[in-house]
């Protein structure tokens, strides 16, 4: 997995690409949420366009971001989110936990 | 730190989590040999990753002496795959559910319930001398 990550309109916006599966990889994300959180930075975009696809690593690593922002009065929420990851976080009734969007841009404005 | 060794229709790698992707790469170029479409491709990918990950955390408990493998087969326009550790075994029975509301927002404990979810079949062989999953599924 490879990790970009920006702020837009004072959103972190951090952007997986490849497959999120755990290991080191995996480790990249967790990292790099836990940094911006550290810089009092508490409102996130996950952009999920590029993302294969992950499995339950994945799952518990936007899990512990989302409880983690949640508890420190920010908000994760998610973006494009593909049809495999959609179906993975049905199957998991996650589906019900995380805000998610059409685009980056619509998930920017849902924090205003 | 061992390598991953690669023999005709399995792989066996160290205890460590940096080879997931080695496993992956075998399992997904395996399976475009077979003609296996991308979709399908991923559900059993995920699968894998998943028990391979139980396998060297839970199985093996990381230990570097220890080994996973991996074994693929087609026949009857069914994928087999069976993952084995060396640990001591588990009971499924044991694992909590992941959906029930007092679980929803932990962070481990889905793998199992995902790969169940994806695969036409789970079988988990468990004795005191290691672990094997075989999973199958239809292509």
């Amino acid at each position: 997995m490879k990790l970009s990550d920006r702020v837009q309109d004072g959103v972190v916006v951090l952007e997986p690409k490849g497959k999120i599966m755990g290991g080191p990889d995996a480790s990249l994300l967790h990292d790099k949420l836990y940094d911006y959180i550290k810089q009092n930075k508490k409102k996130v975009v996950v952009d999920l366009a590029q993302v294969d696809w992950m499995n339950s690593t994945g799952l518990g690593i936007l899990i512990s971001g989302y409880t983690t922002l949640r508890n420190n009065d920010g908000m994760l929420k998610l973006a494009n989110v593909t049809d495999k990851i959609q179906s993975l976080l049905t199957i998991t009734k996650l589906i019900s936990v995380f805000d998610a969007y059409d685009s980056v841009d619509d998930a920017i404005s849902a924090f205003k | 730190m061992g390598k991953p060794i690669i023999s005709g229709d399995s792989i066996i790698v160290p205890s460590s989590l940096e080879h997931l992707a080695d496993v992956d790469l075998f399992i997904e170029g395996t399976l475009r040999g077979y003609g296996v479409g991308e979709s399908l491709i991923a559900d059993i990918a995920i699968s894998v990753s998943e028990l391979v990950n139980n396998a060297i955390l839970h199985g093996n408990k990381a230990s570097p002496e220890k080994t996973v493998s991996v074994r693929i087969g087609l026949a009857d326009h069914k994928v087999r795959i069976a993952v084995a550790d060396q640990g001591n075994g588990f009971n499924p029975d044991t694992i909590a559910n992941p959906i029930d509301e007092a679980n929803l927002l932990k962070e481990v404990g889905r793998g199992i319930f995902i790969v169940r979810s994806l695969m036409d079949s789970v079988d988990i062989e468990a004795t005191s001398h290691g672990t094997t999953i075989t999973i199958t599924k239809a292509i």
